[in-house]
């Protein structure tokens, strides 16, 4: 192993952990990790994939430090010295917004609890909303959006205080094709110009594809990672890109040796 | 079931009501000492006001406001500080529940020792199940809040009252404004019942009632157990209004 490239230092670093769940009847197994390790590079864009119920987001919330493991250690970059500085977006959206403040208001919020200044919330606010097509939902409560504007809602809002690691599990789920595309686009973006770190948490290789610098796939118990590949192709990737499928089928490779 | 339509069936049955009553009065089924006409109650009503029937009122309406407005200012933040903290809760849960089957009435005589005989005892009697019932619903709708809401609140590093009081109150606020419903009508049924049956109350519609009662002017008594009744519907009413004005962003389970 060459040595790590400053560029290369690690955001999160996971540690032998282990984490089993109470074992239950209808699932069999309570281990879902022992002895895992993994590393997400700062400035990448990681994504972890797996079947369901392969415990991808129990690491995501290891890595937030949402879940203790039972065993081994999860460590951030020195780099995040806010709790803040790092944060999971639930695969339910309703879970990461306050249903009782506007759509302005719940985008808003965080910034204020973090002591960003009136016009510089309102500025990312705004920028926020164009950003990811919800400039005619200000005054509207969550309750009141269509499960793609939710998404869009929650990704927004944890993305407003610039966190330097985010991690988003599931967030297109709800999405349609096009709008997932602009979305995705608008997430690069912002990534890029905030320096963030970013984990993505899906079951869709195309979702991986478009995104990722490095992809992961995950499975069997106890976990253990299955493939571990890296694109370098450049940004907007659509299916015409140069090695668009080599890296496709690479993907889709991974995942079956996951199912064997 | 919408709510205009629920209004006005409720109209329907109550001017159904009313025409039996009217039937039955008419007939003579039973005596006017016991069932006096309808008519005749509302010819009363005229009279009452020339008494004291407003002064009345207000007083029993000043007394249900004030019995709720302790239990919420005392209810409801401790409520939630009981949710938050719920190691504390779990430590006098039982008790609490054991005060709560305690029936207010009972403890009467007790609050006339502690607090001594006059308007601060009534108030304090139908203050007491009010507030029991605002504090459990209160707790255990901030037990019930989304925890995974709450991580929104340790991560963007909430203290405790902004915690509670950005947080938690939302959350509870459904179950807060059910305690509050239940609330009214305890306070509403024990400041008429010891207004009436307690001697010490210089007045209140509960007094009127029950003077009304023992000096044989039985459509007056009618008309002043309807006028109860009436303060019972709108303060309900009230609340209700709240509810929709301050829970507009809960997503209507009507409409899914």
């Amino acid at each position: 192993m060459s040595a790590p490239a400053p560029s290369a230092a690690p955001a999160v670093e996971v540690e032998r952990v282990a984490f089993s769940y109470p074992a239950r009847s209808d699932n069999g197994e309570g281990t879902l990790y022992e002895d895992f390790s993994l590393e997400v590079e700062l400035g990448s864009r990681f994504v972890l994939m797996g079947p369901s119920g392969s415990g991808k987001s129990t690491l995501g919330r290891m890595l937030a430090r949402i879940m203790t493991p039972q065993a081994g250690e999860v460590r951030w970059s020195p780099q995040f010295t806010h709790r803040w500085d790092v944060v999971y977006l639930d695969q339910h959206p309703i879970n990461s917004v306050f249903p009782w403040l506007t759509v302005a208001s719940n985008i808003k919020y965080p910034m204020k609890k973090l002591g960003w200044e009136r016009s510089k919330r309102q500025d990312r606010m705004c920028y926020l909303m164009s950003l990811f097509r919800m400039g005619a939902l200000a005054d509207a409560y969550p309750a009141s959006l269509s499960g793609g504007e939710l998404q869009r809602l929650a990704l927004a809002r944890c993305l407003s205080w610039k966190p330097q690691l985010v991690i988003l599990d599931e967030p297109f789920s709800a999405l349609d094709r096009k709008v997932k595309a602009e979305i995705i686009a608008a997430l690069g973006e912002l990534a890029a110009r905030d320096r963030m770190t970013l984990v993505l948490i899906t079951h869709n290789v195309s979702d991986a594809l478009a995104l990722g610098t490095r992809c992961v796939v995950i499975g069997r118990r106890p976990v253990r990672i299955i493939s571990d590949l890296e694109f370098r192709a450049t940004f907007p990737r659509e299916a015409a890109t140069p090695d668009y499928d080599t890296m496709q089928q690479a993907l889709i490779a991974g995942i079956r040796d996951g199912l064997v | 079931m919408d709510w205009s339509k629920q209004n006005s069936r409720a109209l329907m049955f109550l001017a159904a009501l009313v025409v039996v009553w009217a039937a039955v009065a008419a007939l003579r089924i039973v005596p006017a000492i016991v069932l006096p006409t309808p008519a005749s109650v509302v010819r009363a009503v005229p009279k009452m006001l020339q008494e004291r029937l407003l002064a009345d009122i207000g007083l029993t309406l000043a007394r249900v406001l004030g019995a709720l407005a302790i239990a919420c200012v005392f209810g409801i933040p401790l409520g939630l500080y009981l949710g938050y903290r719920k190691g504390v809760y779990q430590v006098i849960e039982s008790p609490l529940h054991a005060l709560r089957s305690v029936p207010a009435s009972a403890l009467f005589p007790l609050f006339l020792i502690v607090i001594g005989v006059g308007e601060k005892s009534i108030i304090a009697l139908a203050a007491y199940p009010s507030l029991l019932v605002i504090l459990a619903n209160t707790v255990s709708g901030a037990t019930l809040a989304n925890k995974r809401r709450l991580y929104q609140a340790r991560l963007l590093g909430l203290d405790t009252f902004d915690t509670i009081t950005e947080v938690l109150a939302y959350e509870a606020l459904p179950n807060i404004l059910d305690g509050i419903r239940t609330a009214v009508s305890y306070a509403l049924m024990l400041v008429i019942a010891v207004e009436m049956f307690i001697g010490l109350s210089e007045r209140g519609l509960g007094r009127s009632i029950y003077e009304y009662q023992s000096t044989y002017r039985i459509p007056e008594t009618y008309g002043a157990i309807i006028i109860a009744g009436i303060i019972g519907i709108l303060l309900n009413a009230v609340v209700s209004q709240m509810e929709r004005r301050m829970l507009r962003w809960l997503p209507n389970v009507q409409e899914d």
